[in-house]
């Protein structure tokens, strides 16, 4: 656990100095070797509704700029370890904004532009020393439509941990990925066959199966589940809920009723029309999934989720 | 290695039976409640009716987390069919079950008010006879929980005559005795007759609704 966290986020030899320093005299992994310790007393007191898992990604005043138009505006939110947290709200309101903002996906879009403070560990995923590849391998992302690439299931899942130089027996790796994305008795005798040949809902298993094969400690999932039936969408919802035992998982998804039941944390946000017509998105509430769908603190987020606007 | 594959719903799946184990749980507390309360009266325990009024505690506990516990499944896992009809029950039955619950500590409280049951053993073995019937009657009930069998619920009202004629006994009884009793300790035990009655009443309810969970039809003249 611990030696997952400290692995160093920055390649550049700078960023090594700088995570050697920090790791020597403080913050990132003493905030690490501390949120694996009360991860441990959360999960042994059990009950108790104060015991919060320990925070792994913080959200600080964020905002999302594409050229001028401002996307996103000031968003802060706490994610927490071995936890599922849904983001939600009307189209547009920068639910995959922020999604991407978490493992630096947004770096690929040449517009946009990312302001505030996201934390990992402690550690600013936007400081100057920091490899967003590595960023990356560690906050993995599954997209809407199952996108595997035009190879074998075996070189689906090979290929993140080839790349990453992985010394381990590739094989057992490869088994034990798509049996942890539930996918193994579905593949185990064809796979050199294409990805292609898969259902829908075996790609997107395998998409996830790709996703964890580097070890990432969070998987980032936008609408996961959206181009799926309903039986392989709750095989998927399934998937998550056993895979919060060992990651922290984000889930972007248009369907409020599927928040409701894999997540535990439930971000809902909205959009502001300003009055030149820009559309910026906010978060309006952040609650227990339990208390948001239950009795929401914002009358907003009551005419949300009971249909009445949106 | 093992291997798993995934079911749709698993985790769903253990929440209801989670739900349905807590209150076969809750049933049996209630129910060695109601037990306590019959010896308690009939023995004239009075010196254990706070006991037995104390021990209500816990079970409006449980009965209030699993209340929570229900209501939060039923607004975030859209139920639907059988799994509805469970979870609509299973409400209900909390709420005869915490209803007996009550009825327990209204009888030993009843007790306490006329200073125990008169030494008369006519009374006192039909006390005895009611509670034990009533007792068993809502023992039929969390039997239907734990066993989901639709059965105990199409002869739940029949097997309650018992119940109703030992309550009818016992009126009869207090009737004949009104003089020596006074109108007090007739009035309790009156109280008392029919919230024994009550509670086998419960019992039944509880039996018919899972006849409902389990078939979508409620016993004919529920
Ligand atoms: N690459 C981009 N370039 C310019 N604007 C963008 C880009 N991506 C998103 N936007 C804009 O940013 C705002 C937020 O978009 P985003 O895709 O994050 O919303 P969303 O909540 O995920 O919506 P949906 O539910 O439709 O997926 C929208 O107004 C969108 O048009
Ligand atoms: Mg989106």
């Amino acid at each position: 656990m611990t030696d997952r966290i400290e692995t160093h986020l920055g390649t550049t030899e700078e960023g090594q100095m700088a995570q050697e320093q920090a790791n020597t005299s403080t913050t990132a992994s003493d905030v690490a070797a501390t949120s694996a310790e009360d991860s441990d007393a959360v999960r042994t007191s059990g009950g108790d509704p104060d015991d919060l898992n320990p925070v792994i990604i913080e959200l600080e005043n964020v905002n999302v700029y594409y050229d001028d138009f401002h996307a996103v505006s000031d968003v802060s939110l706490p994610i927490r370890e071995r936890e599922i947290t849904a983001f939600i709200g009307p189209s547009g309101c920068g639910k995959s904004t922020v999604l991407r903002c978490l493992n630096r996906m947004n770096d690929l879009i040449e517009s946009a532009r990312v302001e505030g403070g996201v934390n990992y560990h402690g550690v600013d995923l936007y400081g100057p020393n920091i490899d967003p590849v590595e960023v990356r391998r560690r906050i993995g992302m599954v997209f809407q439509k199952p996108n595997p690439f035009p190879k074998s299931i075996y070189d689906n899942v090979a290929f993140g941990p080839k790349i990453a130089g992985y010394k381990g027996n590739m094989d057992d790796l490869v088994e034990q990925s798509l049996d942890r994305a539930a996918l193994w008795d579905e593949v185990k005798d064809k796979l050199d066959e294409s990805a292609y040949a898969l259902s829908g809902g075996q790609q997107q298993r395998l998409c996830i199966a790709r996703a964890i094969a580097t070890s990432p400690d969070v998987v980032l999932m936008d609408e996961p589940a959206s181009a799926l039936d309903p039986i392989a969408t709750l095989r998927i919802e399934e998937l998550m809920y056993e895979l919060k035992a060992e990651y922290t998982i984000i889930i972007v998804t248009h369907n409020m009723q599927q928040a409701g039941r894999v997540s535990d944390r439930t971000a809902f946000f909205s959009v502001d029309i300003q009055d030149d017509g820009e559309r910026t998105g906010r978060l309006v509430e952040f609650s227990e999934t339990a208390t948001l769908f239950t009795t929401p603190e914002k009358q907003e987020t009551e005419d949300y989720i009971t249909g009445r606007f949106g | 290695m093992t291997h798993h594959e995934i079911e749709p719903r698993h985790h769903f799946d253990d929440e209801l039976d989670e739900i349905r184990a807590s209150l076969v749980d809750l049933g049996t507390m209630v129910l060695a409640n109601i037990r306590w309360a019959g010896e308690v009266v009939v023995e004239n325990r009075l010196d254990e009716v706070d006991a037995v009024v104390e021990a209500d505690a816990p079970i409006n506990e449980k009965y209030q987390e699993l209340e929570e516990k229900v209501f939060h499944i039923l607004a975030l896992q859209q139920p639907v069919a059988s799994d509805l009809r469970f979870l609509v029950v299973a409400s209900r039955i909390l709420y005869e079950m915490e209803r007996s619950g009550d009825l327990a500590v209204n009888i030993v409280n009843s007790l306490e008010r006329i200073h125990g049951i008169p030494a008369d053993t006519t009374l006192q073995s039909s006390l005895d006879r009611l509670s034990a019937a009533s007792a068993t009657m809502f023992a039929r009930g969390i039997e239907a929980i734990a066993t989901m069998d639709p059965e105990i619920g199409l002869h739940a009202e029949a097997e309650d005559e018992e119940t109703d004629n030992l309550t009818s006994d016992l009126f009869t009884a207090v009737t004949a005795r009104q003089d020596e009793l006074g109108l007090e300790a007739s009035v309790a035990l009156f109280y008392m007759g029919r919230f024994f009655e009550r509670i086998a009443d419960h019992g039944v309810n509880i039996a018919q609704n899972i006849t409902f969970a389990v078939t979508a039809q409620f016993p004919e003249d529920y």
